[in-house]
């Protein structure tokens, strides 16, 4: 569940006058939003909704092509991709943008998608400007995390960004404590103090965290992670190969193999004998 | 015994032709396994669509037809291998109706548990890829031990038969005598071979019976393994057995009653043999009494959740009119009929037969279905049918087909071979007479 | 400055987690090995074909393709890498029963991303009152995944059998239709494909993968699955993410840890503060969902006996 409030959201919709349910075509609306990973990889993720009786729902199949700068010139083109399931898009920041990404701090993005059959054209842009995060350890297991903005060409530190600082795990992430958000003080700093003890960690007990800020209008998603070894160390045993009733094939337990073979090689010992026995009628027929 | 005895015995004995109610028994039969067969091809082509079973009734009258033939092949050990086993001599004319009847049945099992398959295309899974821990693998075991032990015990008591029918190439077809031939000519009545024979039948006296044993235990395991009320108890495996002597001893009251009367073998099957077998299906009827008793009124005095639900519906419920149809028509009404004298005389032991062989085959619905339509967690999120059950008519058909084909096996057995073992039977007069002396 | 604690973060990068909450991209430079080697993304071999991205400083970084995210389609995991599971987890989920006002949106998601029979439910949200003067609540059910299972003790031909993950899935293509399992589980949550799912010939026609439980077969059963293509792309099961009231957690215990989409626990914390226990415990299955007491409930419990949209929606097929 990805919310998306960005900053302008531009909806082009026709309402045809003669036309009812039939013709009509449905608004789309789009959203966009930036995302910096660990301040290492970033891409643009485009959502598509429409309004349906009076409920937002998400719409797959919808080719949304993305542009750095505002004008969706040809030359501003970074790629296309279409919204999937969920009505969500995304394009990774392809080799092409190097050079607009490198003339300044700031920088502005849009989508457009085409006008099809069932809804109009819609479009939408979004200003970012670039920043990261930086994340500290103590000894005594409290975490500084540091937000800077790029102004120009240094960086200056950012005052009253909320962020969240958290404990990467399986598809969420896991505070680190009962503080739900932080707001960097004028120092451009917050402090966290770790309060999972004993959570369990990796083999080594390393557990990874994350600080991240959430759907800044003017940063966007950014996020920064740390390896810290305060987790217990969990070494995993897979139980896949015991012998039990509910194994696989092959893998029953021991005592229910030999008393089934055992069982069945006895009787059908017996059986055989008796066929061979058979035989020996036959010959004493002869 | 006089060779002008012997003969004529041989002549009773020997498999007679159809006569007019011999042929429209057969067209009736084969045009009902033809029906089956073409509903059966409709839900090949469908799917289980076809039946009533549903989500919750997921196992239906295939299930409880399968646990019947099971039941009634478990009749083979009890005439031929218990009795045999326990010097017991006037079930001896009884012994190859009985194995045929198991033979069949055992046969008719197999199929009609293909046949509830949602998937026969994959049969060789099961070999390929089966699980030992599986009760469903350990039925296939045991039911293929079973049917092979009782091929045998009709083939070894076969052999001199076969020499006897070998003679008489006259009262045969050709095909027939050519089938006699290959499976038996070289039987010459030579001692040697008959000490064979001999050790062979004890031996398979003997080993049937813990397979017979282990046949009804393992198929009643396949409910009592699960954890659903009315399925959940440690009394399973000899309340099926018991039922499962009940239902064989009244089909082969059945059996003796229809060869007696349609070919003509009233000296062979007498009066004596009604009234011992009358006795033998009264003391299993008040076993297996015994054992519903046991099965039903024991949780019905604690009336656990689960229970509750189930026992209701049972004893007072949807299922009140089956269940009570059942048990009068397997175990009571037959107990009353065959506990008198009268009562055990041929036509009434047949009627009674008949009547345990119908319950029963209700019964074991009871045993199968009910249970899954109570299930623990309430029946819901699911379309209004799945609420009930009642077979559709390809179930019908199938049953049925299955039903007449079974009949069928027996009834062609029965033209092919003696069913009554002629050899045996005489030998058995001879040595009667020799003790009389 | 900053170049340096990047790099030495990223060498140290061992994590037994994922990634967060649906979206991130996992980088590596052609010249270092995968940095994720415990993670279920590093379960995935790489591909050899690499990808040219811009990093966040502007400079050109090239990235296996097998290794980013959101991947479009990951390959189809083989069978046998299906019927052994992701090493290293074991799934669970934990349900809010004081939260679900049984709107069945977790039951539409997972009927339609599995592409199942209109007449089959794979979750079912029971009504249900356990005494007469005890508080009626909905129960939403889905598989319980049992470290116990009975089905899978029954099968005949490993059919249904159970990852080294804790989930146990079903072989569409193995399954010979006997229904044993039906009959041996007492949870109801199997359901089977009495006639064709009356699927597209697209979907049809595709090959079957356990862990997308997609095409379903007919003559075949089928259950929920807890959606382990969605856990290999770091993604939660479609009826978490459905859910706008946040019933259901999902996560990995040995990572201590459940998330909603939204909300992230400890789940021993989560299970211990809010007494949660197991359905049927007694029964000794082992089930892998934990039920969260409906106590303080956000909804008024409302139920209609002719209320089973189920029932209404599909006519009797007898």
């Amino acid at each position: 569940m990805i919310k998306n409030n960005y900053i302008v959201i531009l909806l082009l919709s026709f309402i045809s006058v003669a036309s009812f349910a039939q013709d009509a075509k449905n608004d789309l609306s789009l959203n966009l939003g930036y995302y910096n990973n660990n301040n290492y990889t970033h891409y643009l993720v485009a959502h598509a909704k429409t309004k349906k009786d009076g409920r937002f729902q998400t719409v797959p199949d919808v080719t949304v092509s993305f542009y750095i700068n505002n004008d969706s010139s040809a030359a501003n083109l970074l790629g296309t991709a279409v919204t999937n399931d969920k009505g969500e898009a995304y394009l990774l920041m392809p080799p092409s943008a190097k050079d607009e990404w490198k003339k300044s701090a700031k920088h502005s993005f849009a989508i457009v998608s085409k006008a099809s059959k069932l809804y109009d054209e819609a479009k939408a842009t979004m200003d970012v400007s670039r920043a990261k995060l930086k994340i500290d350890t103590t000894d005594d297991r409290k975490i500084i995390v540091t937000v800077l903005e790029l102004k120009d060409t240094s960086w200056v530190l950012v005052k009253g960004a909320e962020l969240k600082v958290a404990v990467k795990r399986l598809d969420g992430d896991l505070n680190v404590n009962e503080t739900q958000t932080f707001t960097t003080d004028s120092t451009g700093t917050i402090t966290a103090e770790f309060k999972r003890d004993s959570l369990p960690g990796d083999v080594n007990g390393n557990l990874t965290l994350i600080a991240k800020i959430e759907d800044n209008d003017t940063y966007g998603n950014l996020t920064a992670e740390k390896v810290v070894k305060w987790g217990n160390k969990f070494q995993y045993v897979s139980q896949f190969d015991r012998r039990t009733l509910f194994a696989r094939r092959g893998h029953s337990p021991w005592w229910l193999e030999l008393l089934a073979y055992s069982i069945v090689v006895s009787v059908w010992g017996v059986l055989m004998y008796l066929v061979g026995q058979i035989r020996k009628l036959k010959k004493l027929g002869v | 015994m006089e060779n002008l005895e012997k003969q004529k015995m041989v002549d009773d004995l020997l498999p007679q032709q159809f006569g007019k109610q011999g042929k429209i028994w057969v067209a009736v039969l084969i045009t009902l396994c033809v029906i089956g067969f073409a509903a059966y091809c409709r839900q090949l082509s469908k799917g289980l669509v076809v039946t009533a079973m549903r989500d919750y009734a997921s196992w239906g009258i295939y299930i409880s037809n399968f646990v019947f033939f099971v039941a009634i092949s478990l009749v083979g050990s009890l005439i031929t291998a218990v009795l045999r086993l326990t010097n017991v001599h006037w079930s001896t004319p009884l012994t190859r109706i009985a194995e045929i009847i198991a033979v069949s049945a055992i046969t008719f099992a197999s199929i009609i548990i293909i046949v509830d398959m949602g998937r026969p295309d994959r049969f060789y899974n099961l070999f390929l890829h089966g699980r030992l821990q599986s009760p469903i693998v350990w039925d296939v075991i045991v039911i293929t031990t079973y049917f092979f032990i009782s091929i045998l015990l009709l083939y070894f008591p076969l052999l001199p038969d076969l020499q006897i029918m070998l003679k008489y190439k006259e009262r045969t077809s050709k095909w027939m005598y050519k089938l006699y031939g290959m499976l038996g000519s070289f039987w010459k009545n030579k001692p040697e071979q008959f000490k064979i024979t001999d050790k062979a039948i004890n031996i398979l006296s003997i080993t049937i019976i813990p397979v017979a044993f282990s046949i009804h235990t393992v198929t009643s395991w396949l409910f009592a393994t699960t954890y659903r009320p009315g399925w959940d108890s440690t009394n399973f495996g000899a309340y099926f057995i018991s039922g499962a002597f009940l239902v064989g001893a009244g089909g082969v009251i059945v059996a003796m009653y229809v060869f007696r009367s349609h070919y003509n073998l009233k000296k062979y099957i007498t009066y004596d043999h009604f009234d011992k077998m009358g006795k033998v299906v009264v003391m299993l009827a008040l076993l297996y009494l015994y054992f519903n008793v046991n099965e039903f009124l024991v949780p019905a005095f604690k009336m656990k959740k689960p229970e509750e639900e189930h026992l209701r519906g049972l004893f007072t419920g949807e299922f009140a009119p089956i269940f009570w149809f059942a048990i009068f028509t397997s175990m009571l009404i037959p107990i009353m009929i065959l506990i008198t004298k009268k009562g055990r005389r041929p036509f009434p032991a047949f009627i009674a037969g008949i009547l345990v062989v119908i319950g029963s085959w209700f019964k074991r619905f009871i045993i199968v279905t009910p249970t899954l339509l109570h299930p623990f967690l309430p029946m819901r999120d699911v379309p209004a049918s799945y609420h009930h059950y009642f077979p559709s008519w390809e179930e019908w058909a199938i049953c049925i087909g299955s039903l007449a084909g079974a009949l069928l096996v027996i009834t062609f057995f029965a033209r092919i071979f003696p069913i009554i073992p002629i050899h045996e039977t005489i030998t058995e007069t001879e040595e009667h007479e020799h003790d009389k002396k | 400055m900053n170049t340096n604690d990047k790099s030495t973060s990223r060498r140290e990068f061992l994590t037994a987690g994922l990634l967060a909450g649906g979206l991130a991209v996992v980088g590596g430079c052609s010249s270092r090995k995968n940095p994720f080697d415990d993670d279920v993304t590093a379960q995935i071999a790489p591909s050899g074909e690499m990808v040219k991205l811009l990093s966040v400083d502007g400079e050109i970084i090239e990235v296996d393709k097998a290794f980013l995210k959101p991947v479009p389609d990951l390959p189809q995991v083989s069978n046998e890498a299906a019927r052994r599971g992701i090493a290293g987890k074991k799934f669970t989920m934990v349900i809010d029963l004081s939260r679900c006002k049984s709107l069945k949106k977790c039951q539409a998601a997972c009927n339609h991303m599995h592409h199942i029979h209109p007449g089959q439910n794979w979750i079912k949200v029971y009504p249900m009152q356990d005494a007469d003067h005890t508080s009626p609540y909905w129960q939403p059910t889905t598989c319980m995944h049992c470290d116990e299972p009975p089905c899978v003790k029954v099968c005949p031909v490993d059919a249904t059998f159970k990852r080294q993950d804790g989930i146990v899935l079903i072989d569409s293509d193995r399954c010979i239709g006997c229904r044993f399992c039906m009959a041996a589980c007492p949870y109801s949550t199997r359901v089977f494909n009495w006639e064709d799912p009356g699927l597209t010939p697209e979907i049809a026609d595709k090959p079957y993968s356990c862990e997308t439980s997609v095409p379903q077969k007919k003559g075949t059963v089928g259950k929920c699955d807890f959606c382990p293509d969605m856990a290999r792309k770091g993604q939660l099961p479609h009826c978490v993410s459905a859910c706008p009231n946040g019933v259901f957690f999902f996560g990995d215990m040995n990572e201590d840890s459940v998330t909603n989409g939204s909300e992230t626990f400890r789940f021993s914390d989560l299970i211990k503060d809010k007494s949660g226990y197991r359905l049927m415990e007694d029964l000794g299955t082992k089930p892998s969902v934990y039920y969260l007491p409906p106590v303080n409930r956000n909804f008024p419990f409302e139920f209609h006996e002719d209320d089973d949209s189920t029932e209404n929606k599909v006519k009797s097929k007898s």
